[in-house]
């Protein structure tokens, strides 16, 4: 008992877990065969995902003519998935990298699916960047690679190219630090795991045997790899900004981007977040791990990021008035009024007014609240992305060729395919992984809590009892 | 044995040192390479067996059998067993030529590669068309591999020539069908061919009781009937547009398809340029029309008249002409109020002009063009801007004739009918009548190229050449002489129609080259004698033919005038009331000649910007709020039905900026039923409605038409542009744009940079204030973080293009120049729906000033080669890049298809691949036909994909496949050619060494291409005119195409 207790603080796991227990609860769920609900979600997920193969294949096989696309708008969902997709892969860094910096504790209930859902989400990104060119076979040009034709090299200039490093750079260390913190929990799962299951975990633990120099190593690894993420929380999303701000077209060339990119990212990813613990707390019994603490902390920050991105739209439309600019103040008079009006208004209830409501405490705690409000975010930031793009393509410089878009089935059938994509890769994570990080989180099991003292505080003994018959009866 | 260093030569240095092993290897005949130099040393390892072999022979065979598997189309290329000596391969050639259809006449060029023709340009020492093009003459080229020529003569039957018939066999049938007494009537459009007229001369000859019924789809033959009776001459006078202060137009769309547009347009736009506005000087023009015709989008100020008031119209302003010129004025009835009042002001103009204004009508109603002729008369511009010498040919056609011949087949009085080149069974009003009676003649026999409708209905098809397949030549105007040569052998079994009446005559030379030997006969008789430059008919000859035209010299007097003017004014239609509707040709389709051609099909009509359909134009109105009101709410794409006399039609909804209140108008020529795979179905037919007025002669015009609600919608509804107008006000709210309202921002239209307009009385003001404009965007742009970014191109050639908004008439002979020039694909109306067209230079059309009779500016727009261009920064792949000679270039195949080039760039003239357009792909089933169809494999093929239609390509461009991106490239194939050229000679370029496509077809010389590093160039005297401006200067890409103000000389107070 040498850690400091500090009563007034609420507890960050509930229900006066003893180490054994958070090993048996976190682990069970890859253990045992799958619940119903699981079954059902990874056959829905499953199916999204063929219709992904399909729709993809279609457009490789009858070019990007099957999409809606049209001379005057080159770029519609496609981009708008890839930038949305890009944006919710934030929240995994910025818990486990900036919130490890702030020593912020809870994030330890929630940093690994977090991570997991930042992989998988720029897994899906980094899909329509090449779907988009119709001919993914070309999509080997954009590589810096020596090559006979000169050599003939990229075009260090194009944003498109800083993309690909500030994607793949994001993706490779995003997976390295997941998977380094997955190794010790690895090593636990082996532990309780025999025959063929346990060769598995033993080559995916790289033989952890929990050692003293192991555990040193890994801390000063974990470190390093938080250190080099933190600037990537910033750069992915400013890089992909770049897309349009480095444009000429009015409603794209704005250098407000940068943080207002980052900012949005970040509210998509918490929103993100919550929607998949909220029902993964519920589907595999996790109430404990991750509490309301942790919800009521991660609503501040979509409180916060949604009022950034609000002030952000704010300041857009001051500066296309103030800036006595016609094609400016016209494009975002034609983004709040124009033809797709809708999509504006869409994005600013989903995305501004409506986090409001979690100036309430009362409202931040209620789940169900919670639940709706990350939807709606969700939504909120693809009409996002959908405005910036479609909306300021589609009626730029020249009246005459003015034009609109809409998506074609195959267009919407990518979209719902790359759900599918993600949420197949989710389950089948939830099924062979912790969802939450045992080592770490026994960590903070005594940081804070009131078992320990305080009126509720138990006997060590007498949990653990209590535990393995509520274990028993689950069984 | 002494085997080292041979002769001085060895390999490696066991060679030379005479290694033993190395030499008992040497002596070897069959070497087991890696086996012998191992011998168990250092490639102990690899011991190649049998096994091995059968291992790598069976992959291999395998991995060869799975490609083979997949068939690729073979496409072969045979060389010349003898090459003709005037073709180099990879130079082209070009012959002076005529492209003639109907009435339609342009002196050309024809470029041949390789033995094809595939480019036609302007002929410049045309005294007609002086260079200029139509955006038909553009196309034709087109036409001669059109896959629905018939390919050999023989009887027809179910629309099909039945079997391979031979040309004896056919002659023997005509002969034994026709014989001395045989009532023969040949139908055909305007014959202006001096040799098929002697051709027709002599097949009169042995058929006496032959008549030639000649008419034009789009009737001219009032004009021809009133000068009959008013100047004794039934022909079309010459009309000097150039020579006129003051035109007034009467519904004359002479700049797009009225008589001799190129002609008209060239001859229009000298009065029209602005070379510098301290001394501008412009002609003024009014159109007179109650629907927006391309002549009429052109005019300063346009009077509305309903259709049915047009001869009051004429009458009014004869009447205010005469009461100032001691004329005698003619009782008629009354035009509109607004129009009298204005065209009593055009009057005291026009008589301020005397002798130097013009009035011209397309009236087809005799009284009416006597009055036209009697206005000219009183202003005493006959001699001056009207003339009898030269007069036009182009329209010969009087259509009382051919119906006189409906009438005579159905009581049984012809013996055979002969078509050549018309196709009255669609055209004319009555042309199911038409159809009846040719089914009563003992022979029918159709020229037509094509299997038409009244082809169709014919009994024998002898199918004639096209015109670049044959020898001839055209007299369009009197005097000026023009010869047709052939650039390529007949492609199919087709032979001239001169050739065959003369065969059916007994008249054709019996000689190799029949059509050679008549032509050039014809030519030492009749035009040899009117020359006096060459002595010998050889000399003449060979200087004609090589440039194409002659002119003999001719003089005269206009015949003094006569007539009865009150006769004539108790002849002109009454007006109408209810709704009505007028009938036109559009540029493009003319009368549905043009049907089958898929370049003419998908440019867009100037004026309604819509493709593959023709549209009714309805009127619409302001409603005050942020919307248009139309007819019964219709809305554009969506269709109704019209009832023209009785008769229903389902037609598409355009509603039309200037079209007059209460009428409409619906282009002629679409609806074909045979017209072959691209015209077939394309648009409403709506020929049946047009009226036959009193004298037979065709009207083009119906009163008191229903318009019923919507009906349905035009889902493919394909139109390129969306947004018409660039500032519109209602009436008497100047300051306020209703366009705008629309789009809710006042100035989101008219405060952007892309069109400059003002009117001749403002142009000095504007000028200071352009001056200005320019300067405070010229001051922000040179804030750069890269100076020194432009030092680059202050060397060397410097490429830029100078286009005069005020000589740009929208006839879009440029648009088809150039997908003639860069083999830019056909995509189809469901494609252009999508706005997926690929045209890389589109010609934009603006309405502006007031909502309910706006000026129009037509915007030539491609690639303006931006030197700081906002593509080039952010293709990841360097796909597109800057030129040394500030030419934005793109390597299609380094193209991967972000697309990003093409939402950067602030002119949208980018065009991307979305389909495998030009079929280049190697698996056809993923094509689509032109009308969206996917194909199936093995099925019919897609348009384009065939050997006769990918002929007309030019082998110098890349055609693009699938996923790639692409757009004009001023044209660089023929700036490599130019500099090629030089080099070879070792002398500079010159100017004019290197003319764009585009440059080169503009009738109205409105383009100019040319290197901006040299002070001697057009180019640079252009661009200094302080009348230019650079569309979206201030976003400082360095656009280096610089337009000129668009001005126009409108008179306000005419339409207070």
């Amino acid at each position: 008992m040498s850690t400091v207790i500090a009563p007034v603080r609420p507890p960050l796991i509930l229900g006066s877990k003893t180490y054994h227990q958070i090993t048996e609860d976190i682990c069970t769920p890859t253990e045992r065969t799958p619940s119903i609900e699981w079954i059902v979600g990874f056959i829905v997920a499953v199916s999204a995902l063929g219709l992904y193969f399909f729709c993809v294949t279609w457009t490789v096989w009858n070019g990007i003519g099957s999409w809606g696309l049209n001379r005057t708008v080159g770029w519609g969902w496609d981009i708008t998935n890839f930038v949305w997709w890009v944006g919710i892969g934030h929240a995994g860094t910025l818990i486990s990298a900036i919130l490890l910096l702030f020593r912020q504790k809870w994030r330890t209930g929630v940093n690994r699916a977090a991570e997991a859902m930042t992989i998988f989400a720029v897994i899906c990104a980094g899909q329509f960047p090449i779907i988009h060119m119709g001919r993914v076979w070309m999509a080997i040009f954009i590589f810096p690679y020596p090559n006979t034709r000169g050599p003939l090299w990229p075009n260090f200039n194009s944003p498109l190219f800083w993309d690909v490093f500030a994607i793949s750079t994001y993706f490779t260390v995003s997976l390295l630090f997941w998977y380094t913190g997955l190794v010790p929990d690895f090593a636990t799962v082996r532990d309780r795991a025999s025959g063929f299951r346990k060769r598995i975990y033993n080559t995916l633990c790289f033989g952890w045997t929990g050692s003293a120099k192991h555990w040193q190593r890994w801390e000063a690894l974990s470190l390093v790899l938080a250190g080099i993420s933190t600037p990537l929380v910033l750069s992915v999303h400013t890089i992909v900004s770049f897309d349009f701000a480095t444009s000429v077209i009015p409603g794209w060339h704005t250098t407000i981007f940068p943080p207002y990119f980052v900012a949005g990212a970040i509210f998509s990813g918490f929103a993100m977040v919550l929607t998949l613990l909220l029902v993964a707390r519920k589907v595999l019994h996790l109430e404990e791990y991750i509490t309301l603490e942790h919800i009521e902390s991660m609503n501040k920050v979509i409180l916060l990021t949604g009022s950034i991105v609000g002030v952000a739209y704010l300041t857009e439309l001051f500066i296309a008035w103030y800036s006595g600019y016609v094609y400016e103040q016209f494009a975002f008079y034609n983004r709040v009024f124009g033809p797709y009006w809708w999509s504006y208004f869409g994005m600013m209830s989903c995305n501004v007014l409506s986090p409001q409501i979690f100036w309430s405490a009362k409202l931040r705690r209620n789940i169900f609240v919670t639940f709706f409000m990350s939807i709606f975010i969700n939504i909120g930031m693809w009409f996002e992305r959908f405005v910036i793009i479609a909306t300021t393509l589609a009626r730029d410089y020249l009246p005459s060729s003015w034009s609109l878009y809409s998506p074609t089935l195959i267009e919407i059938g990518l979209f719902i395919g790359s759900l599918g994509l993600f949420f197949t890769c989710f389950l089948i994570f939830v099924r062979v992984a912790p969802v939450i990080a045992i080592s770490e989180i026994k960590a903070i099991l005594k940081t804070a809590g009131d078992q320990y003292i305080g009126p509720n505080a138990t006997h060590h003994d007498d949990a653990t009892k209590q535990n393995e018959v509520v274990v028993t009866a689950a069984k | 044995m002494e085997f080292n260093n041979q002769q001085g030569v060895w390999i490696g240095v066991e060679d030379l040192s005479g290694d033993e092993t190395f030499i008992e290897i040497a002596k070897q005949e069959f070497v087991s390479f890696p086996e012998a130099i191992s011998e168990g040393k250092e490639m102990d390892g690899f011991t190649p067996n049998r096994r091995d072999f059968l291992k790598y022979m069976g992959f291999g065979l395998g991995a060869a059998t799975i490609a083979a598997g997949c068939e690729i189309p073979l496409k072969r290329a045979i060389p010349y067993v003898t090459k003709p000596d005037a073709i180099v391969p990879g130079v082209a050639n070009y012959y002076a030529s005529s492209f003639v259809k109907g009435g339609d006449y342009c002196s050309i060029l024809v470029k041949t590669r390789e033995g094809r023709p595939i480019k036609i340009e302007g002929n410049s020492l045309s005294g007609v068309t002086k260079g200029g093009t139509s955006a038909r003459a553009q196309a034709s080229v087109l036409s001669l591999y059109d896959v629905n020529r018939i390919q050999n003569p023989g009887g027809i039957k179910d629309g099909k020539v039945d079997g391979k018939g031979n040309w004896s066999d056919l002659d023997k049938i005509i002969a034994g069908k026709l014989n001395a007494g045989s009532n023969v009537r040949i139908v055909a459009h305007t014959i202006m061919s001096p040799t098929a007229k002697k051709a027709l001369a002599a097949f009169t000859a042995k058929y006496p009781n032959t008549k030639v019924a000649m008419y034009d789809p789009m009737s001219s033959a009032a004009i021809l009937l009133a000068n009959e009776q008013n100047f004794g001459d039934k022909v079309i006078p010459a009309y000097h547009f150039d020579k006129a202060n003051v035109i007034v137009s009467f519904g004359a769309d002479f700049l797009g398809t009225w008589i001799s547009p190129v002609e008209y347009a060239g001859d229009y736009i000298k009065n029209r340029k602005i070379d510098n506005p301290e001394e501008a000087k412009m002609s003024r023009f009014v159109q007179v029309e109650s629907h927006m015709s391309m002549t009429g989008s052109n005019a300063d100020n346009r009077i509305l008249v309903r259709p049915s008031e047009q001869g009051a119209a004429i009458a009014a302003l004869y009447n205010a002409v005469a009461a100032g010129s001691n004329g005698s004025g003619v009782s008629a009835p009354a035009v509109n109020d607004r129009a009298a009042k204005a065209l009593k002001k055009v009057a005291q103009e026009l008589l301020a002009n005397r002798g130097k204004s013009l009035i011209v009508s397309n009236s087809n109603n005799v009284g009416e063009q006597m009055l036209v002729n009697a206005t000219n008369q009183l202003l005493g511009n006959y001699g001056a801007t009207v003339d009898f010498v030269g007069a036009s040919l182009q329209r010969q056609g009087d259509e009382t004739g051919v119906q006189s011949i409906i009438k005579e087949m159905n009581n049984g009085g012809v013996d055979a009918v002969i078509i050549w080149g018309a196709n009255p069974v669609f055209e004319l009003p009555n042309g199911d009548q038409f159809k009846a009676g040719m089914a009563k003649a003992r022979l029918s026999v159709s020229f037509n190229e094509v299997m038409d409708e009244t082809t169709a209905a014919c009994q024998y098809a002898a199918p004639m050449n096209h015109f670049l397949e044959s020898w001839s030549d055209a007299e369009p105007k009197r005097g000026y002489y023009s010869l047709i040569q052939p650039t390529i052998s007949p492609l199919f079994s087709t032979r001239q129609a001169e050739h065959s009446i003369l065969q059916w005559a007994g008249a054709a030379p019996q000689t190799e080259q029949p059509m050679y030997d008549y032509v050039k006969s014809v030519w030492q008789t009749d035009m040899f004698p009117k020359q006096t430059a060459f002595s010998s008919f050889q000399a003449f000859w060979d200087s004609t033919l090589h440039d194409g035209v002659y002119e003999a010299p001719q003089s005269g007097a206009t015949p003094a005038f006569r007539g009865d003017l009150s006769a004539a004014a108790a002849q002109i239609n009454k007006p109408g009331t209810g709704l009505e509707i007028s009938f036109f040709e559009t540029v493009n389709m003319g009368s549905g000649q043009y049907a089958n051609n898929p370049w003419l099909q998908e440019t867009p009509d100037p004026v309604t910007r819509t493709v593959w359909n023709n549209t009714l134009a309805l009127p619409l109105k302001y409603n005050g709020g942020r919307d248009y009101e139309s007819v019964n709410n219709l809305k554009d794409g969506e269709q109704a039905e019209i009832t023209v006399n009785g008769k229903k039609y389902t037609v598409t909804i355009n509603r039309q900026f200037g079209q007059m209140e209460n009428t409409t108008a619906i282009a002629l020529g679409y609806g074909r039923t045979a017209a072959g795979y691209c015209g077939t179905g394309v648009g409403t037919d709506v020929q049946s409605a047009q009226g036959i007025g009193a004298g037979g002669l065709t009207q083009y015009f119906a009163s008191g038409i229903q318009l019923s609600g919507k009906t349905g919608t035009d889902k493919k509804f394909a139109s390129v542009q969306y947004h018409h107008t660039m500032g519109v006000h209602a009436a008497g709210k100047k300051d306020y744009n209703v366009d705008e309202a629309m789009i809710g921002f006042q100035g989101g239209l008219v405060e952007r940079s892309v069109i400059r307009q003002t009117n001749l009385k403002e142009v000095k003001k504007f000028v200071e204030e352009l001056k200005d404009e320019r300067a405070e965007f010229q001051k922000l742009n040179s804030y750069t973080l890269y100076p020194g970014h432009m030092d680059k191109y202050t060397s060397g050639h410097h490429w830029g293009m100078y286009i005069d908004l005020n000589s740009c008439i929208g006839c879009g002979a440029c648009t088809v120049a150039c997908m003639s020039e860069n083999n830019v694909p056909v995509v189809g109306k469901t494609e252009v729906h999508r706005h997926h067209e690929m045209t890389w230079l589109r010609i934009d059309r603006y309405f502006y000033g007031d909502v309910e009779n706006p000026n129009t500016v037509y915007q030539p727009m491609l690639c303006q080669h931006c030197d700081n261009a906002p593509c080039e920064n952010v293709c990841p792949v360097n796909a597109t890049n800057h030129s040394s000679e500030g030419l934005n270039q793109m390597a299609y195949n380094r193209c991967i298809g972000t697309r990003y080039c093409a939402n950067n760039c602030p002119y949208k003239v980018r065009r991307f691949n979305w389909q495998d357009y030009t079929t280049a792909d190697i698996f056809p089933w993923n094509e689509r036909d032109l009308r969206g169809e996917t194909i199936g494999y093995n099925t019919e093929m897609p348009y384009g994909a065939d050997n006769l239609t990918r002929m007309v390509l030019n082998p110098d461009v890349t055609v693009r496949s699938r996923g790639v991106m692409e757009k004009c490239s001023f044209c660089v194939q023929r700036i490599q050619e130019g500099k090629l050229t030089a080099k070879r000679e070792s002398r500079q370029l010159r100017e004019g060494d290197i003319k764009t496509a585009c440059q080169t077809a503009c009738p109205t010389e409105a383009i100019v291409f040319g290197d901006k590093n040299n002070p001697a160039s057009k180019l640079r005297q252009k661009t200094d005119s302080p009348m230019n401006f650079i569309v979206l200067e201030e976003v400082n890409v360095k656009s280096n195409i610089t337009y000129s103000t668009k001005v126009i000389n409108k008179d306000e107070t005419l339409e207070a």
